[in-house]
């Protein structure tokens, strides 16, 4: 639509014919450098994965490597720990966003009802919790001494259940639905929760699948909740072990559980590389699926009209 | 008597409601009492309830001791940077992507710069690391290659805002650049259109059309920043920086500061009173920023 480029100038300009090209050229490297500068981290860590460790140790972490080797997955998924903490992602993650999906996605359909009539109190309810924080100490008393959810899967799920924010996202696009829909179930004697699941989540699936992904994300990411509530490392997520492994300068005891492990070459930066490159695998290749999905999800929720 | 009328004439609506209202009330109204603790000397065996009344002794504790001015400059001065920088940042970003042609590029590098987004503070805590440690950083070896003596990163404070700032814009430029990206594509063609016929470079179409017409848009994402300034972003800053001390002097913000009170001191009543402070702070600061910029541009507002 704007390929108008020769379109000679009227005012002022002088110079006329290419005097784009210089701005568009800049354009250009602009762009790819920043781009690059994004990757690059990437590129890094997954390259040096497979680097032999010597090499590491000789010219520390470069683009490109002189020599390569499996050996820090081997020996990563020699030992439980790795599969044990990759369990607790997965379960916290599938089980977290399942619940949370569904009592969002719920809750945020009766809040977007008309019939409802303290549906408005409801939705300022929810919006004060954005206003006005719960407070560390307070959610720290809740889960531990109420709840008693320390050490538990429970502790890195239901805190993450229900996020305002989606809420709102989601009561905007339910109302962008026309009603016409809901009082033709009602005539067909339809109830309110038989609409919800039969007509509207279809309908809605598109901002649904928008709030799923952004609460698999939050889940598969976190390493909060695990930070204050799990003590037990093999309740672990990845996000704690690659922590563990940065922080815990004993690395080599961690990996393989034990003080015995002396006589085996531990290929520390390895393992580290290694497990982060495992961590962010999944994100990496469901990325596709995931930007397209964000970007609608943004557009909705941060553009407001 | 109205509220039963409606719960039995909307009972199936409530039935939905309900799983998200106990979340409300358990997770997030439940936990506001422990805001009392503020004015309490906690004792676990008495609980939240049981234990005395202190009056104002945890505020007077934490406004005359030596910590509540660093961690409250450099929460807003940290916060103050990324908002600058990372902002600024998505702005040039996406008008500058916006006036690439090719679709096909346009999408590999927009795909490109929002991957860090996707990322943990953990992972991009490692790979900080790997940049920065003392020993085998890239940047030590490449200051090594330089004939420059390696920079102890870990333990030299004064590096340590610029090196959030670039952490910060790193992971949020393409994340914020993608929603003004959003605003400019429903900019209308005609307004470039006749600019082109007068004459306008592609330069003076983006100042003076693409950047006034997404003002809205960058004010919403500016007061969403600014409302949220008295908070720090706990995971981004425990995950790099953690309990390394010599640190802390730069880096140490409002929420790892409690944090620490209470995991580490086991301080419940010194952390819950820092924790309202700065509540009480964010409230005044939405209000007020939601205020100005409503008097600024008409449009944008959160509330």
């Amino acid at each position: 639509m704007l390929v108008q480029r020769n379109i000679r100038p009227k005012r002022r300009m002088i110079r006329s014919a290419g005097k784009d090209a210089p701005f568009s050229a800049f354009v250009y490297v602009f762009v790819t450098l920043f781009a690059l500068m994004c990757l690059l981290p990437f590129w890094l860590m997954f390259i040096n994965s497979f680097a032999k460790e010597s090499v590491i140790a000789r010219d520390g972490f470069t683009l490109f490597p002189k020599a390569y080797s499996a050996y820090a997955y081997q020996f990563l998924f020699q030992n439980t720990r790795v599969f044990s903490n990759y369990r607790v992602s997965i379960l916290v993650t599938v089980l977290g966003t399942c619940a949370a999906v569904t009592v969002t996605s719920m809750f945020a359909y009766a809040l977007s009802n008309k019939k409802m009539r303290y549906g408005n109190a409801i939705s300022f309810m929810t919006y004060f919790t954005m206003l006005l924080g719960s407070g560390l100490v307070g959610f720290y008393i809740l889960m531990v001494n109420w709840l008693h959810l320390k050490d538990s899967l429970l502790a890195m799920i239901l805190p993450y259940l229900m996020n305002p924010f989606f809420v709102f996202v989601l009561v905007a696009f339910y109302r962008g639905i026309p009603y016409e829909l809901n009082e033709a179930a009602t005539i067909d004697g339809a109830n309110d929760a038989l609409i919800f699941f039969k007509i509207i989540l279809p309908v809605a699936m598109p901002s649904i699948a928008t709030v799923t992904l952004f609460f698999a994300l939050q889940y598969w990411n976190d390493y909060f909740l695990a930070l204050l509530f799990i003590d037990d490392y093999k309740l672990y997520p990845l996000q704690m072990m690659i922590r563990t492994l940065i922080s815990n300068l004993n690395a080599q005891q961690f990996i393989s559980g034990s003080r015995t492990a002396y006589a085996i070459q531990i290929p520390t930066y390895g393992v580290q590389l290694a497990t982060v490159c495992v961590t962010v695998g999944p994100i990496v290749l469901l990325y596709p699926l995931l930007q397209k999905h964000f970007v609608k999800g943004l557009t909705i929720g941060a553009v407001k009209g | 008597m109205g509220l039963f009328r409606d719960i039995r004439k909307n009972a199936w609506l409530y039935l939905l409601a309900l799983p998200g209202i106990i979340f409300l009330v358990v997770f997030s109204y439940l936990p506001m009492t422990g805001h009392m603790l503020a004015f309490k000397d906690y004792r676990i065996n008495k609980g939240i309830w049981g234990s005395p009344w202190v009056g104002f002794k945890n505020f007077r504790f934490f406004f005359g001791g030596v910590n509540w001015l660093p961690v409250t400059r450099n929460t807003l001065f940290l916060n103050a940077l990324f908002i600058i920088a990372g902002l600024g940042a998505a702005i040039v970003v996406s008008l500058l992507l916006n006036e690439i042609r090719r679709a096909a590029y346009k999408k590999v590098v927009q795909s490109v710069i929002f991957l860090p987004y996707f990322v943990s503070w953990m992972v991009v805590s490692f790979i900080v690391y790997a940049m920065l440690n003392t020993k085998d950083g890239t940047i030590n070896r490449m200051l090594a290659t330089l004939g420059h003596a390696p920079i102890s990163w870990y333990s030299s404070p004064q590096y340590w805002p610029a090196i959030l700032t670039i952490i910060n814009l790193w992971k949020s430029a393409g994340y914020n650049s993608v929603i003004l990206l959003a605003a400019i594509a429903g900019i209308s063609g005609e307004y470039y259109e006749s600019a082109v016929i007068d004459g306008a470079t592609r330069f003076q179409q983006m100042r003076l059309i693409t950047l006034p017409l997404i003002r809205t848009t960058i004010l919403v994402l500016l007061l969403l920043a600014l409302g949220r300034i008295f908070y720090g972003d706990f995971g981004m800053i425990y995950g790099v920086v953690g309990d390394n001390t010599p640190l802390l002097a730069t880096t140490d913000v409002i929420d790892t500061y409690s944090y620490r009170a209470l995991r580490n001191l086991a301080n419940f009543s010194m952390s819950s009173a820092v924790v309202l402070y700065q509540s009480v702070m964010g409230l005044i600061v939405v209000v007020v920023f939601n205020a100005i910029v409503h008097r600024v541009d008409e449009n944008a507002r959160l509330f």
